[in-house]
């Protein structure tokens, strides 16, 4: 019941052995442990399972594993390590955008894809880029004004 | 064994097709909410064909792989289809679902196919055998009965280049995967020198299909507005009749009405 399919995970060649129906989410929670990526609704409705493939945000619960073959996935692990996520990171925390927590991995990997296509986004474009993200704890406007205040503070990284 | 594919060419992919155990999958965004871990995906969104948006004399061709993020993007997009797409969900589920899932999934909710529907689009179906041009309409043949061959593929989506201009689309209610009840409805009116060319309507959400009463949206081709209004009333009566909701989590009678007012609302914007 195994194939083998070969992707870029976090800038690693990865080659991934199993069912192609799996899910993305499963795999990189269950078996790569990597954590950082939380489910929320195996729906599509939550965004809490955001990555980023080949430069666009995509829920990893909707993604079967064979779908990925020669692509590049970046999770909030890898996402962690560059510069971008620094100014995110100074960001969300100069306003205070982070209550629970559970939501903001797939925050951050929604505000990343904004940014990278629309480094001067306004409020509106902000909002509908994190339309996808539910957030249970802050009501929106922290996030709203961190993502607004990383495309000011990290001017030029995007 | 459960085995995929993920073909890079449109001879490929069609080759494949006659694999009956393959199933298609093009974004995932309908497949994955209820995952068949036993399935074997064809999967579809590296065959270039499909996802290319071209014009030629008579019509826009859409690849059925493209997503709504791709075709909100493309300057050949009509803005009636633009605007529909705009109004899908979230940017990531506008990244990863197609058209072409939309579709072919065959839910009376696909809002890329409502306006499909009212543009009399044709639906470009390739098999090994060969290839076959089907209206839109007649694809879809009752609750998740669809005019596909378990040997065709939907390669490409023909969009008439003209008369798309004047519009009125609405979507009520919200969507998401659970499929929660609401009426979509489009409308279009091309009027040139005071005279009704075409009319066109289509209400999503309603019936087992997308509704589609050409025959009844007829009575108003070639009319002149003022003629139009004359006929307003035979036109309404003939749709308050043809249009027959399904049993679904909203009340039969309100989605009727909310059909009805809709419509009243498309003739009164256009002056009838
Ligand atoms: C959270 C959420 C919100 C959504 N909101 C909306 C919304 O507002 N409006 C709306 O209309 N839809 C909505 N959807 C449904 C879905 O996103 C769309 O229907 C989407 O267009 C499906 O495309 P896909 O490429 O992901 O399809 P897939 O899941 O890949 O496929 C869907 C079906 O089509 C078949 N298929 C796919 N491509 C082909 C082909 N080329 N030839 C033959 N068969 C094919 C597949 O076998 C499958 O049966 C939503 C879904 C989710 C999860
Ligand atoms: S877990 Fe994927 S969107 Fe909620
Ligand atoms: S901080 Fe708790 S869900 Fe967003």
């Amino acid at each position: 019941m195994t194939q083998e399919i070969r992707f870029n995970l976090n800038g690693s060649d990865t080659v991934y052995t199993g069912n192609p129906a799996d899910r993305l989410l499963d795999v990189l929670r269950n078996e790569l442990r990597l954590t950082g990526t939380k489910c929320g609704c195996k729906e599509g409705e939550c965004g809490a399972c955001s990555v980023i493939i080949d430069g666009k945000l995509i829920n990893s619960c909707l993604v079967a594993m064979g779908s990925l073959e020669g692509a590049k996935v970046l999770t909030i692990e890898g996402c962690t390590k560059t510069p971008q996520f620094a100014a995110l990171d100074k960001a969300y925390e100069s306003v205070s955008a982070v209550q629970c927590g559970f939501c903001i991995p797939g925050m951050i990997m929604a505000s990343q894809c904004l940014l990278a296509n629309n480094p001067h986004p306004s409020e509106a474009e902000i909002r509908e880029g994190i339309s996808g993200n539910l957030c249970r704890c802050t009501g929106y406007n922290a996030i709203v004004k961190a993502v607004g205040t990383a495309a000011e503070e990290g001017n030029g990284l995007w | 064994m459960v085995t995929s594919f993920t073909p890079r060419s449109l001879d490929e992919a069609i080759r494949l097709r006659q694999k009956p155990e393959l199933t298609p999958y093009t974004g995932g965004t309908d497949l994955m909410v209820n995952p068949n871990e036993d399935a074997s995906y064809l999967f579809l969104h590296r065959v270039p064909e499909m996802k290319r948006i071209v014009e030629d004399g008579e019509y826009i061709r859409f690849g059925a792989a493209c997503t709504y993020t791709e075709v909100i993007k493309h300057p050949l997009t009509p803005n009636i289809l633009k605007e529909a797409c705009l109004k899908i969900a979230a940017p990531a589920i506008r990244n990863a679902g197609s058209i072409g899932g939309n579709i072919a999934n065959g839910s009376p909710k696909a809002d890329s196919a409502l306006i499909f529907m009212v543009a009399d689009a044709k639906l470009r179906l390739c098999s090994a055998g060969g290839e076959r041009l089907v209206p839109i309409k007649d694809f879809y043949l009752g609750r998740k009965k669809l005019d596909l061959r378990p040997d065709e593929l939907l390669v490409e989506v023909l969009m008439p280049r003209h008369g798309l201009d004047n519009y009125y689309h609405v979507k009520v209610g919200a969507r998401n995967a659970l499929a929660i009840s609401r009426v979509s409805f489009a409308g279009i009116m091309d009027i040139e020198d005071g005279k009704i060319r075409r009319c066109a309507t289509a209400f999503g959400a309603v019936s087992d299909v997308i509704i589609r009463l050409d025959q009844i949206d007829q009575m108003l081709d070639g009319k002149t507005i003022s003629e139009a209004k004359e006929l307003k009333s035979a036109y309404l009566s003939a749709m308050d009749e043809a249009i027959v909701p399904i049993r679904g989590r909203v009340g039969i009678e309100y989605r009727k009405d909310v059909c009805m007012n809709l419509l009243r609302d498309f003739l009164e914007v256009n002056g009838i």
